[in-house]
């Protein structure tokens, strides 16, 4: 079987996958740098020349300076807070608690499947339940005012018995961190008889598996601006990655939905750390209460210790097998840490669960997946969202039945690849083709020869693969809309309420809609990410930006190309079929003499009322989800792929140093090659830290990183080069048959390593971060006895 | 909070002489984005792990964060938007662009002026010594393969145009 | 990130320092790069009533006199990076250097700074002690030398005494016959060490250990001299036997305080590892030095 790929050494039972020839597309050469477009979008010539004013970068004459007060103990009852000493602090123009703050809860039912509302209040007033709970927030003339201030807020304590870790909270008669039990939610499906083909099966794998809590640590600190404008918004500008919280701020507030607006500057990076709301309520409550124009950022240390976080997972795979290596049985258990609040852990572990058995075939499996509250900080969204955690889970399976059996570690991925159609544990068939298996051989074959050793330790050779969905669950039914005009001189407009976390989100809305009506990016406008001013499209998460406001743009730009292809027709006199759309022109195909400027064009329309412009809806495939029996359908689509390394682990030391580093995916159709490469690499690089070496540990409640100097985000000298390569090998969902991109890559980078590490030294690490000192630890121990075992709630 | 005295200080940011009234307990960072009209200099941690907030004084880079403005009496400062004209950009900046050596962008203007500064002394500077010089500027998007493949690219351009002396 | 309010004044002289040090009273601090000191105020760790920048008082000079390199206290972290005198003539100090932090904080961090300081995992004094350096010191009591092992008594504690300055460093140079080498192991590069060794090992000409100098960083609350713990060495080949069993019974000894970044048990592991590759690598220093073999830990 030879493809694009040139993959010639796949076994006899993978030769009847089909290989689609990629069909024609309506996408330009690429220049030879790799962009499509000549000229970069706007975006990033301002990144590098400076001037993009990021959240923190606007004021406003006479602005105030807010700052939040944060309680410092991780569990407590409040049995008074005073205030009147901050408040007499000259220059401090409010002082805000629980009592000042109309409607003091963040509610979101975020599972999508009528899962019952925990509320987070917006200022404790009555328990503290993390260390770090927001308890007051300060509005002042200048920051000095409101630092003193925030050290005179007075609040007294009274002991409360918490809950620090899984087993502590699940612990029978544990105290509870909500009404209800800590055991916050739990899903529950399954396909087949699990136990009947585990009896089947002449092998049975099973293993426990732990994941780290760690922080997003972008770059920009979590930050804004809010005023009051001139007709009496309420209007916020700040980091964000979901305009539509201006209506949980509206009804915070208790006001109008209509009079909260919410502007998403360009992000310094947000990972799913911006996806809940940060500075954006104490911002709101402090403008409306001061009817002032207010700033907040808030410090790094605070960020890392109060801002949420990844989930902890420990899953606890039972894998059944055939000698010849099948998988038989699957059957899984993952327990989230949520922290002390829901935020988004309903969907993290729905998303978890439904993809905890990989890219294999297997038709009797069972998985469970529960969420646990306690006193620690809360988890929710971050890039991957749950179907990361689980990559490690389900890869490191597949290397240990490789040993058990005597197989090679492809061997055992190639027996067990699911294709399209094959059913999931939720009952659903995959819908499009899985390019799995090539995007393995790709990352191999790139590797070469086993690397050399640099400084006298043991080389070892890793991979992993994943399939990770993108789109939001299709039980939301997802929705983005997005507006394209041409102006009268022929320059585009397009409206979207997209937000930019800074993998181009805007300039990739410029390249469809310029494919499609043939205008040049540098003749592009693009608005996005207003709540008041450009249609929404729902947040950037879930890797759904590029599927939905790009399918959006794809939508509305061929909705206004054909309303305006009958103008265009009439005014080059050809038939609508022939029209060439290209370089600011619309033409006669193979008539290039007989063109119209989109300007003539614009006007021309406009004078007989064809106005040029349209507005348009996308609407993702919805599908239905039963929470009770655990079937239906989940996302809409998956991302493949495969990371491999070489690594070298000094035995005296126990440090990894990683050598050559390839992550492969098949990205349908990359409408930004470049763009794809970086977005991999980025990934990987995060990847590679929650592999190695960044962990939010917590001890009682109480993180212990929170400095940017202890808190071990990857340098420069930490990576290797990251060869990303982004293969088209079979169309995706997305604009032109793009698969989503932005978080699949995360998933594979712990499992690779751990592959490579136990290739080089025969110890199995079953926790990441896999630190120096865990694995000197597992070498003298003969194996890695840092993740507790199974325990009886785990049964 | 006791009072302290202020003081005045004269500094020359890209090039422009600017007086400025300072309290001693002001950063130099706090001081460029609040006081003297600079935002892309930008606060990343505060405690000069992560490079951000890089500006050149006197040409040789510091964390904005840990100076305070106080100190700086008498400076030259260049931010990034000192590195070209205006409304032009440096090499070095077209490098980044055509290499996509920037992402979010928040980390570009210290990445920027700290690899400006490091190849104009180390022209030369293969790719393992760039990836020492970075090593001290923290990228959360781009895994730093592109902004290595900017600086070799720029550091290229200038040898063949003979800046390489 | 925002430091309590304080008093900003100049000094233009080691002396006049110390005159405004007694006047401004017990909370006023010397500032010098400022980059220990000012990210402890930023943090709320620390809190002066008044800051006294010292930047002033001195040229940053950089001197060899007869058999030792005397530097002022002013002395950058990046003068001694790139001092082709001080690489000449203590090559530990240009090769420890290069751990401090990153390329802004050697930009402004100083030599006297670094040892006022009192950080148990700061690469610089390591180097001194295992030189046998020295601090010559000015006070309201007047001027005192310090062999800089008797500088550091714990975390952010050193011996100097209220109003006393560190004005200048003398290091005794690198001699015929030594060889030295210095390991820093950090989770991450630029970061607090977890362990620190520096050695200078002295061979003759059949690379017969005949003196040795260790010192150990970052383990303990203070660097440790342990050089009498690896006197066994003298008379021996440097070898992997021998220096393994020296690296060990002075792990085993070592005083190991608790660390963020990894467990007592490890570190005190890991002092053994790097102690032993030092060894072998001021060894083979010597060696190189006299003969041109390339080194290899």
């Amino acid at each position: 079987m030879a493809t694009e790929t040139g993959i010639d050494t796949a076994p006899a039972h993978a030769r009847d996958v089909p290989v689609k020839a990629p069909p024609a597309r309506p996408v330009p050469a690429r220049q030879p740098n790799g962009r499509t477009s000549p000229v970069p979008h706007r975006d990033f010539v301002e990144k590098v020349a400076g001037t993009l004013p990021y959240a923190d970068d606007w004021s406003f004459a006479g602005i105030l300076h807010g700052v939040v007060v944060r309680a410092r103990v991780p569990c407590a009852r409040i049995a008074s807070i005073d205030v009147s000493e901050a408040r007499a602090v000259p220059g401090v123009r409010a002082v805000l608690t629980a009592a000042d703050i109309p409607h003091n809860a963040i509610s979101e039912e975020a599972s999508g499947l009528g899962i019952e509302q925990t509320v987070q209040p917006v200022l404790a007033g009555a328990r503290i339940r993390y260390d770090g709970e927001p308890v007051a927030c300060i509005a002042a003339e200048n920051m000095v005012a409101a630092v003193e201030a925030a050290g005179l807020v007075d609040v007294e304590y009274e002991d409360d018995e918490g809950v620090f870790t899984i087993d502590e909270a699940l612990a029978e008669g544990a105290p509870s961190v909500h009404p209800g039990g800590n055991a916050y939610v739990t899903y529950n499906s399954s396909i087949g008889d699990v136990d009947a083909a585990m009896e089947r099966a002449d092998h049975i794998i099973e293993e426990t598996y732990q994941t780290p809590r760690v922080d997003h640590a972008y770059l920009e600190p979590e930050s804004g601006v809010g005023w009051v404008d001139s007709d009496g918004v309420l209007t916020l500008r700040v980091s964000t990655q979901v305009i539509e919280h201006a209506r949980a701020l509206a009804e915070i507030l208790e006001l109008p939905h209509s009079r909260v607006r919410v502007i998403a500057a360009y992000m310094g990076g947000g990972f799913g750390g911006k996806e809940d709301m940060t500075v954006e309520p104490y911002l709101a409550a402090l403008v409306w209460k001061t009817r002032r124009p207010v700033r907040m950022v808030w410090e790094r240390q605070d960020s890392l210790l109060a801002r949420q976080k990844r989930h902890p997972f420990r899953m606890r795979y039972r894998t059944g097998v055939t000698n010849d290596g099948t998988i038989v049985a699957q059957d899984i258990k993952i327990l989230g840490d949520a922290g002390a609040y829901p935020l988004l852990s309903s969907r993290v572990l729905f998303a978890g669960g439904v993809n905890a058995t990989g890219p294999y075939k297997c038709l009797d499996a069972r998985m469970q997946s529960t969420a646990v509250f306690t006193n620690t900080v809360p988890t929710s969204a971050f890039r991957g969202f749950g179907a990361m955690q689980v990559v490690f889970g389900y890869e490191s399976q597949m290397d240990l039945i490789a040993e058990r059996l005597g197989l090679t570690r492809e061997e055992v991925r190639e027996r067990n690849f699911a294709q399209q159609g094959d059913i999931r544990v939720t009952g659903e068939p995959i819908e499009t083709e899985c390019g799995t298996r090539e995007c393995m051989h790709r990352a191999l074959q790139e590797l070469g020869e086993l690397s050399e050793p640099t400084r006298g330790g043991r080389v070892g050779r890793g991979f992993a693969c994943s399939m990770q969905p993108y789109g939001r669950s299709m039980f939301f039914a997802d929705r983005a809309s997005a507006w394209i005009g041409l102006e009268q001189d022929g320059t585009m407009v397009i409206r979207a309420g997209v937000t930019d976390l800074g993998a181009g989100q805007a300039a990739s809305l410029a390249n469809i809609a310029g494919e499609i009506l043939g205008v040049t990016v540098d003749r592009t406008s693009v608005h996005i990410g207003d709540s008041h001013l450009t249609p929404l499209t729902g947040g950037t998460f879930a890797t759904r930006q590029l599927y939905m406001s790009g399918n959006a743009t794809v939508k509305v730009a061929t909705a206004l190309r054909d309303k305006l292809a009958p103008v265009a027709s009439d005014l080059i006199g050809c038939e609508e079929s022939e029209l060439e759309w290209a370089n600011n022109l619309v033409g006669m195909v193979g008539d290039r003499a007989r063109a119209v400027t989109l300007s003539e064009l614009s006007r021309t329309a406009e004078s007989r009322d064809v106005m040029p412009y349209c507005h348009e809806t996308f609407t993702a495939q919805a599908g239905e989800f039963d929470p009770k029996s655990g079937q239906g359908q989940t996302y809409p689509d998956y991302t493949h792929g495969c990371h491999a390394a070489d690594v070298e682990v000094d035995e005296r030391t126990g440090e990894v140093k990683i050598l050559k580093y390839v992550a492969v995916h098949d990205v349908g159709r990359a409408i930004d090659l470049q763009r794809v490469e970086g977005q991999i690499q980025g990934a990987a690089a995060q990847g590679i830290g929650y592999a190695m070496s960044e962990e939010m540990e917590t001890e009682g409640g109480v993180l212990h990183s929170t400095l940017f100097a202890n808190y071990l985000i990857p340098t420069s000298l930490d990576l290797p080069d990251l060869n990303a390569i982004g293969l088209e090998l079979y169309l995706g969902k997305g604009p032109f048959g793009a698969r989503g991109i932005g978080e699949p890559p995360i998933g594979p980078c712990g499992p690779a390593l751990a592959s490579a590490i136990h290739n080089a030294i025969g110890i199995r690490m079953l926790r990441l971060p896999m630190t120096p000192e865990r694995v000197l630890a597992a070498m003298r121990a003969g194996r890695d006895n840092s993740v507790p075992g199974p325990r009886e709630h785990d049964a | 909070m006791t009072a302290t005295r202020g003081h005045f200080i004269s500094v020359t940011i890209n090039g422009r002489p600017t007086d400025i009234g300072v309290r001693p307990n002001l950063s130099l960072l706090e001081m460029l984005r609040d006081d003297a009209g600079c935002p892309e200099v930008k606060l990343g941690c505060g405690e000069g792990v992560c490079g951000t907030c890089t500006v050149l004084l006197d040409g040789e880079p510091v964390n904005a964060c840990l100076v305070f403005a106080v100190q700086t009496n008498g400076c030259e400062i260049t931010t990034v938007r000192g590195l070209a004209g205006d409304g032009e950009l440096h090499d070095l900046q077209n490098a980044f662009l055509d290499h996509a050596g920037s992402q979010c962008g928040f980390c570009t203007p210290g990445m920027l002026l700290v690899t400006k500064w490091y190849l104009d002394r180390h022209p030369e500077a293969d790719r393992e010594e760039l990836r020492h010089a970075i090593a001290g500027n923290l990228c959360r998007c781009t895994g730093y393969t592109k902004i290595l493949d900017a600086l070799e690219a720029y550091r290229d351009l200038r040898l063949e145009d003979g800046h390489g002396d | 990130m925002y430091a309590a309010a304080f008093d900003y004044v100049r000094a233009s002289s080691w002396a006049e320092a110390v005159e405004q040090l007694q006047q401004l009273g017990d909370e006023a601090h010397v500032i010098a790069g400022g980059q220990s000191l000012v990210p402890m105020m930023m943090l709320h760790y620390a809190a002066p009533s008044a800051l006294i920048d010292i930047g002033g008082a001195d040229e940053r000079t950089i001197e060899v006199d007869d058999g030792t390199l005397v530097l002022s206290a002013l002395v950058r972290h990046v003068d001694l990076e790139h001092s082709a005198v001080v690489a000449e003539h203590v090559p530990m100090l240009s090769q420890a250097v290069r751990h401090i932090g990153n390329v802004r904080v050697r930009q402004r961090g100083t030599i006297g700074g670094s040892l006022a300081h009192g950080e148990p995992a700061a690469e610089l004094p390591c180097v001194l002690i295992a030189h046998g350096a020295s601090v010559h010191t000015l006070g309201p009591d007047g001027e005192r030398t310090i062999a800089v092992n008797d500088l550091p008594i714990m975390q952010l504690v050193t011996s100097l005494r209220e109003g006393e300055l560190i004005t200048r460093v003398e290091v005794p140079t690198l001699t015929e016959g030594q060889g030295c080498w210095f390991i820093e192991m950090a989770r991450r590069p630029g970061d607090f060490a977890m362990v620190n060794v520096a050695a200078i090992v002295t061979c003759d000409e059949s690379d017969t250990c005949t003196a040795v100098r260790l010192v150990l960083g970052a383990v303990g609350n203070r660097p440790v001299d342990v050089s009498q713990s690896a006197q066994a060495l003298v008379g021996h080949v440097i070898d992997e036997e021998s220096s393994e069993a020296v690296a060990a019974a002075i792990a085993a000894e070592a005083e190991v305080t608790p660390s963020s970044h990894a467990g007592i048990e490890y570190r005190r592991e890991m002092a053994g590892v790097q102690v032993a590759r030092a060894l072998r690598g001021a060894s083979a220093d010597a060696q190189r030095r006299r003969g041109g073999v390339e080194v290899r830990v």
